[in-house]
């Protein structure tokens, strides 16, 4: 079943990310009056992003220079030859007419521009229609591409309080790292005010001493910090809890496991 | 008589009513008026105060279900009706992405201060464009360890089934 929603109520960033974390392979639509955009993903990673059907055309790679127009006629015609299963980028590059560095960075590189284009649209109908492969001439990047940094470069834009508070409510909360970061911070290239901010988190500073401590605005810690939560790293605490660590949370009304089985049972014969 | 609280609770339009109308005992008594504001727009009625059912377990236990109005200006109610309850069945309308942030909200002050025992229930699956539990779990960012069920909220093995889930987090809180 297809995911529909708009990207006014559930942004970019979140979408993204759900991609990511539920390693989704599908294509993504999107359309803003007259506008539309595509994006593939393959496993969580991004494969493609058209902002117009040109752009999931062979064409492209003659626009972005990379193959001259003789080259990509020649390409076309070894991959209607392999088939199966092999895209036009592998077979650009076991023909030898752009090396891996070269095809990937250019890709990429298109690629990254259209989604921070998308960024800007204050809303649009979203469509994603699970396991949709793009066509098999279409000019994907070599090797997927993370999204974590798109991610953060959504985050980027945001420059209103409302959108932040929904996940950051207040100053006086305390920002953790859910498990030691690694791996993701690597792909987000973090601006260095970004390194600012991460460097000051350490599970006991609220995001109010964090702005104070690293000179930041409020807005500035908590959009930072934003992203991290939208990447998933951080999870956001309350003071009280991080003080009483060790201590038993407020006690609930421990029940007899008989009684709750005399619920469950009569629930049951319901 | 004992009298044991369980709390419905969800973002408006989400099914509350509706749940607890299908497996309550007796007529819900819900304090339902006629929408004003922004929430005209969605539907003719909504709660005010809150949904009340109840299920009779034995002729010395009873089970109380509360709803919660939906609407962010009845949040006062919401402090009254979590006072003492065995958990928390949070009900999303699966076919609506916009009413997911006001649910991890919701989410949120149920379950920040206390240690609920709670499950998610991905309601109206029955619908065309419902996301699925898995998708929604994603979307609201609930760890592993959190139920998220399917759930039709006009079908009366589908809501039996989300409130023996949430039972069994219960009883495995349970003291012997
Ligand atoms: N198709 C379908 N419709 C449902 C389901 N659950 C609820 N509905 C419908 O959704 C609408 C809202 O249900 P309610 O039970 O009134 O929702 P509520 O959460 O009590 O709403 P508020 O009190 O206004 O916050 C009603 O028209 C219900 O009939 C379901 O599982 N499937
Ligand atoms: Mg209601």
């Amino acid at each position: 079943m297809a995911l529909v929603g708009n990207i006014r109520d559930f942004s970019l960033s979140d979408f993204l990310s759900l991609v990511d974390r539920g390693y989704k392979t599908g294509a993504l639509h999107l359309t803003y009056h007259d506008q539309t955009a595509r994006l593939y993903f393959e496993k969580g990673k991004l494969l493609l992003a058209a902002r117009r059907p040109e752009d999931e055309k062979p064409e492209l790679l003659v626009r972005l220079g990379v193959l001259n127009a003789d080259q990509l006629a020649q390409a076309c015609r070894a991959l209607a030859a392999r088939g199966n299963g092999v895209t036009l980028s592998q077979v650009v590059i076991d023909a030898g007419m752009a090396s891996p560095e070269r095809l990937q960075s250019a890709l990429m590189g298109h690629t990254e521009q259209s989604v921070y284009g998308l960024f800007a649209w204050p809303e649009g109908d979203f469509v994603f229609e699970h396991n949709q492969r793009p066509a098999p001439d279409a000019p994907l990047a070599l090797t997927p591409i993370s999204i974590d940094h798109l991610i953060m470069e959504g985050v980027r834009r945001i420059d209103e309080w409302e959108r932040i508070r929904d996940r950051i409510p207040s100053t006086d909360l305390v920002p953790r790292f859910l498990a030691p970061p690694g791996e993701k911070l690597k792909g987000m290239r973090l601006s260095p005010d970004e390194w600012k901010v991460f460097a000051r988190i350490n599970g006991r500073d609220t995001l109010a001493e964090i702005a104070q401590k690293t000179g930041l605005s409020d807005f500035d810690v908590c959009r930072a910090v934003y992203g991290f939560l939208t990447a998933g790293m951080l999870e956001l605490v309350k003071r009280q809890r991080v003080l009483a660590a060790g201590m038993p949370p407020v006690e609930q009304p421990r029940l007899k496991k008989s009684l709750v089985n005399r619920i469950i049972n009569r629930i049951r014969s319901m | 008589m004992q009298t044991v609280k369980m709390v419905i609770s969800g973002a408006v339009n989400a099914g509350k009513t509706e749940f607890i109308r299908t497996i309550s005992e007796i007529e819900v008594v819900s304090t339902e008026r006629r929408a004003t504001d922004d929430t005209r727009l969605i539907k003719k009625e909504t709660t005010v105060a809150m949904d009340f059912g109840r299920i009779a377990i034995s002729d010395d236990l009873v089970l109380h279900l509360f709803g919660t109005p939906g609407q962010k200006r009845f949040d006062f109610m919401w402090e009254i009706l979590a006072e003492g309850m065995l958990g928390l069945v949070i009900l999303v309308d699966s076919t609506r992405p916009e009413t997911f942030r006001e649910t991890n909200r919701i989410i949120d002050f149920f379950v920040s201060y206390r240690d609920t025992p709670y499950v998610i229930a991905a309601n109206k699956q029955d619908r065309p464009n419902a996301w699925s539990p898995d998708e929604l779990r994603l979307a609201l960012r609930q760890p592993p360890h959190i139920k998220v069920l399917p759930c039709t909220a006009t079908d009366r093995e589908s809501v039996k089934n989300v409130l023996l889930e949430l039972l069994y987090v219960i009883q495995e809180r349970s003291e012997d």
